[in-house]
């Protein structure tokens, strides 16, 4: 019987399985109870709460389960995927991904009652209206922030709808956020990555001439220009966003180098924006003397960006190399400051993003704006084009960074430039 | 009345966690803390130098093996040689167990698979080693009984119970509140009728001077749980549910008195297999298809879920005897036995149940054999199974799939353990009360994801005592072989107390996404007919396990045991 008694350890191992997975479920209760009980907590907490945009413009409600979005037309569209809808659609939506604030959580009590819980927003709802209105109707992306506070005033993505009224089919990609969830081929803003790259690797950078013939031959390959540049700088290579130039530049500073560069001004990882996980980018180290690490520093191949991730690499341009996370909740959030640029590379990006508009985009079309800019014209292969505008205002008292993308929507700067304009008019004009 | 209603709820609340802790406080103390002094039953006298081996089981292993009951030192004594064995009766026999020196009872060969009967005063012969048994008089053996500490001496039962009584009656008070008024009647009634059922079996078990109750509490404080959860989400089902309770409790006590007698039970092991293949072929042929599992019968307008009872069959017939736990050709037996059920059941899809037939296949085997390598075999064996079924299951490929992935896929695959595992969040630690969840009306929700809404409604505190009451039955189980009197009863205490605990992880790890979702119940709580007669049935294993003093109705007191008739109360 000994020996029979001895085995009945193997309950005991049973028993210790059991032990084990009560431990992982408190575990996991801990650290994540408060995103799961509120997750279906809308519809079956049943007291009030309301997201405003930074001025108390309401933008949903919430009473028993029901859900009222803002008061006009354009606003429910401009703030759709910021705001979300009830049903969890777009996943990265207010409603959806800041439920544990709405509904009110503790470890203790569980899900609270929640009277008159007031979640405030830093967009401007002003703003994405205006936005959406410049996209008239295009499919992309506008997101812009205070580089200086890291607050988001503006984020828009179409095609979108009016969550009153949801459609059964909608267009495709009106659940995606996409200034935070989707990437593109970043075409010539990518260049700016290559040029941080050149300036703290290349030494002789600046005394360089760099010359454009229209085309240039890299390992057999014929990489064509958007013209005929001549013998530029440095500079002039960036104002004309000039292929061979930076074709040349990229050999120089070499595909592993670029791809650590990539790494580290975030253009491949995936950040958090206030707990939202935004789109990883992609970027494939070329060899050395390869066409496709030509083409990797121009910004096609096979490299992808997320808008959210350029936007705060212009950020910290902007702010001198440290960069303030962008938020959605401003001060209720506990966002950070990065080290993305030493100061100098910081100060010479933004010279050279300055003299970009004021030698090749024309201050004309941003009238009364100090704006330092890059644009981009991405192809995607179908001989249509992504179009990027993304800078900054060099401007203490609006200190504003932006990106727009327009899906297949041709020249960057007058595409997206325009739009660009608009919003950063709107903001000018009212803060 | 209104008024109070908030108070009420917010009352009960706290009082519930409270009272079921010092409830589970009280049956630890008393089942795993208490004194718990062996039985004695007879001698084997060392000729050589005066040793005296007291036989405190029924089924005593001798040999040179450090484990053996009776351990001697002497060369010629293999290490497993002989085993010997008391019977109901009181009579003894010596079974050779393939020894190389061979064994004899005062001469008598004991090699062939009837042994050799032993009465006091004989010798037993191992190879070259001499011993004499002595059986115990019935004088020495009541001067000891008169020791050992009788079941609930310190920590009455009795006071446990009405802890327990009070959790009910505060659930039943919540429910009150929380229940509309088509049901409020049948709701506090169907409690009402389980203190009741509860009290008849404690004062039925103390008129035959059983003192031992701590078991059935905790059977009836899960099954408190489930009745609370039946009345959350089927309040019409109230009835029925409290008919299959009495039903539950009535199958409790038939097996328990079955399993008295020993002889009667290893008599009936071939006629209670046959009946379970029976149950599982005519449930492949007339099955009913229910959440892509083909694992229901109806007969007579009765649906039954017959791998439930063939559960209770699997641990019958999978434990043995000493005796037999030395033949091989048992034990493979067993193992075809355990492969046709597993097929069964796999056949109809029933995959976590299958599992559970699984896990306990791997305990009965350790515990029969005890060996590790069996074990490993029969593990990689079901690993390459495991991926044959992924293959041709889809429906079970995909719940691995979806296995840790259940918040990527909220309104399609992950959908029953993203809401279970939510509203067992916004519970807390005191839940939102009874009967005032959201996650009943979701669908399975008191089969599949019960353990979602005992958080959600009575809180994480009561939910973990629900799974704390079925491990302090596996604690118990493992305490108490330490006692056993059969090998048989100590296998399958620990059978069963094993099967609970795989069909809790299943239900509750499967439901908050750490283990993939299959489907199974939560013994005694989840609703579900055939389920909770089951585990009222696989609870008198347990209970036949329970050796101290006056304790278990399944067990016969030593005095009453080995007279000529057996005796009931």
């Amino acid at each position: 019987m000994k020996k029979v008694t001895r085995r009945a350890i193997a309950a005991l191992v049973v028993a210790a399985f059991v032990i084990t997975g009560v431990f992982v479920y408190c575990f996991d209760y801990v650290k994540n109870g408060a995103v799961w009980a509120s997750y279906f907590g809308v519809s079956n907490v049943t007291g009030t709460s309301t997201i405003t945009d930074r001025n108390g413009v309401v933008l949903a409600s919430e009473t028993g389960g029901k859900v009222t979005y803002a008061a006009d037309y354009t606003t429910r569209l401009a703030c759709y995927q910021t705001v979300g809808d009830l049903s969890g659609n777009v996943g990265t939506g207010a409603l959806t991904m800041f439920r544990s604030k709405l509904a009110g959580f503790n470890l203790v009590s569980g899900t609270t009652q929640s009277t008159g819980t007031k979640l405030s927003l830093t967009i401007d709802s002003a703003l994405n209206a205006t936005a959406y209105k410049a996209l008239a109707g295009r499919s992309g992306a506008v997101l812009v922030c205070n580089y200086k506070t890291g607050e988001i005033l503006c984020m828009v993505s179409a095609p979108s709808q009016d969550p009153s009224n949801p459609s059964s089919s909608p267009a495709e990609g009106t659940y995606l956020n996409k200034c935070i969830s989707s990437t593109f081929t970043p075409g010539s803003v990518f260049k700016l990555v290559t040029l941080t790259a050149a300036i703290e690797n290349v030494s002789d950078l600046d005394s360089q001439t760099f010359t454009c013939k229209g085309s240039v031959d890299v390992a057999g390959v014929t990489i064509h220009c958007t013209g005929t540049h001549g013998s530029q700088t440095v500079e002039q290579a960036l104002a004309n966003s000039c292929n061979c130039a930076f074709a040349k530049i990229a050999q120089e500073v070499g595909g592993a180098t670029l791809e650590k560069y990539a790494q580290k001004l975030g253009m491949t990882e995936a950040h958090t924006l206030d707990g939202i996980r935004t789109a990883a980018g992609s970027f494939e180290k070329a060899d050395d003397g390869s066409s496709e690490l030509s083409w990797s520093g121009i910004g096609q191949s096979t490299d992808l960006v997320c808008p959210y991730s350029m936007l705060r690499l212009v950020s910290a341009i902007a702010n001198g190399g440290e960069l303030a996370e962008p938020t959605l909740l401003g001060r209720a959030a506990i966002g950070g400051k990065t080290k993305l640029l030493s100061q100098a590379t910081a100060d010479r990006l933004k010279e050279f993003m300055s003299y970009n508009v004021q030698s090749s985009y024309g201050t004309g079309s941003f009238p009364g704006l100090k704006i330092c800019a890059k644009s981009g014209t991405a192809e995607v292969g179908d001989g249509t084009s992504h179009a990027w505008f993304t800078g900054f205002l060099a401007d203490d008292a609006h200190p504003y960074a932006f990106v727009v993308v327009v899906e297949h929507g041709g020249g960057g700067l007058r595409q997206a430039g325009p739009i660009a304009n608009a919003v950063l008019q709107a903001a000018v004009a009212k803060y | 009345m209104d008024a109070l209603t908030p108070y009420i709820l917010a009352a009960a609340r706290y009082v519930l966690p409270v009272l079921a802790l010092w409830v589970l406080a009280r049956c630890v103390r008393s089942m795993l803390r208490e004194k718990y002094e062996p039985e004695v039953w007879g001698y084997v006298l060392d000729g050589d130098g005066d040793k005296v081996f007291p036989l405190t089981h029924w089924e005593n292993l001798l040999g040179r093996a450090k484990s053996a009951d009776v351990s001697l030192s002497d060369p010629s004594v293999s290490r497993v040689h002989a085993v010997l064995i008391r019977n109901d009766k009181g009579l003894w026999r010596l079974y050779d167990t393939f020894s190389k020196g061979g064994a004899w009872v005062n001469a008598k060969n004991a090699e062939d698979e009837e042994g050799a009967a032993v009465r006091s005063g004989d010798t037993l012969a191992l190879a070259d080693k001499e011993l004499v048994f002595e059986d115990i008089s019935p004088a020495k053996r009541a001067e000891l009984e008169k020791d050992r500490t009788p079941a609930g001496r310190n920590i009455g039962p009795g006071l446990t119970l009405l802890g327990l009584t009070v959790f009910q009656a505060f659930l039943a008070l919540e429910h009150s509140v929380t229940a509309d008024a088509d049901h409020m009647l049948i709701v506090v009634l169907g409690f009402a009728a389980l203190i009741l059922i509860e009290w008849f079996c404690y004062f039925a078990m103390r008129s035959i001077r059983r003192t031992g109750f701590e078991v059935e509490t905790l059977a009836f404080f899960l099954t408190t749980l489930g009745l609370s959860v039946v009345a959350t989400s089927a309040p019409d089902d109230m009835y029925k549910d409290v008919i299959l309770i009495i039903a539950g409790v009535v199958l409790f006590f038939i097996t328990g008195w079955w399993l008295r007698d020993l002889e009667r039970t290893k008599k009936a092991r071939t006629a209670v297999a046959l009946l379970a293949l029976v149950l599982l072929a005519l449930n492949l042929v007339i099955g009913k298809i229910s959440g892509g599992a083909r694992n229901w019968i109806s007969l007579g307008g009765f649906t039954i879920q017959p791998s439930e009872l063939v559960k209770v069959a699997y641990i019958y017939v999978g434990a043995a005897t000493l005796d037999r736990l030395f033949r091989t050709r048992n034990l493979i037996v067993f193992i075809a036995f355990s492969a046709i059920c597993v097929i069964a059941l796999a056949l109809m899809g029933d995959f976590g149940t299958a599992l559970i037939f699984f896990a306990t296949f791997l305990v009965i085997s350790f515990m029969r054999s005890g060996s590790i390598a069996t074990v490993a075999l029969a593990i990689t064996g079901a690993g390459l199974a495991g991926f044959l079924m992924l293959s041709i299951k889809p429906y079970i490929a995909q719940r691995f799939a979806t296995w840790g992935h259940a918040w990527e896929d909220v309104y399609d695959k992950g959908y029953q353990q993203t809401r279970a595992m939510s509203a067992a969040a916004s519970g807390g630690l005191f839940g939102k009360g009874a009967g005032a969840g959201w996650l009943k009306d979701v669908t399975a929700a008191n089969t599949d994801m019960v353990f979602g809404v005992l958080c959600e409604e009575l809180g994480l505190i009561v939910a973990v005592c629900a799974i704390l009451a079925i491990l302090i039955l596996a604690f118990f189980a493992v305490r108490s072989a330490a006692h056993g009197r059969s090998s048989y009863y100590v296998i399958a205490a620990c059978a069963s107390v094993s099967m609970m605990m795989v069909q809790l992880s299943l239900n509750v790890f499967g439901s908050m996404d750490i283990l993939p979702f299959t489907g199974v119940t939560f013994p005694f709580v989840s609703k579900g007919g055939t389920s909770l007669l089951s585990c009222w049935m696989l609870l008198a294993f347990i209970k036949a396990a329970d050796t101290r003093k006056g304790a278990s109705f399944v067990v016969k007191p030593p005095s009453k045991s080995g007279g000529e008739e057996d005796d009931d109360e």
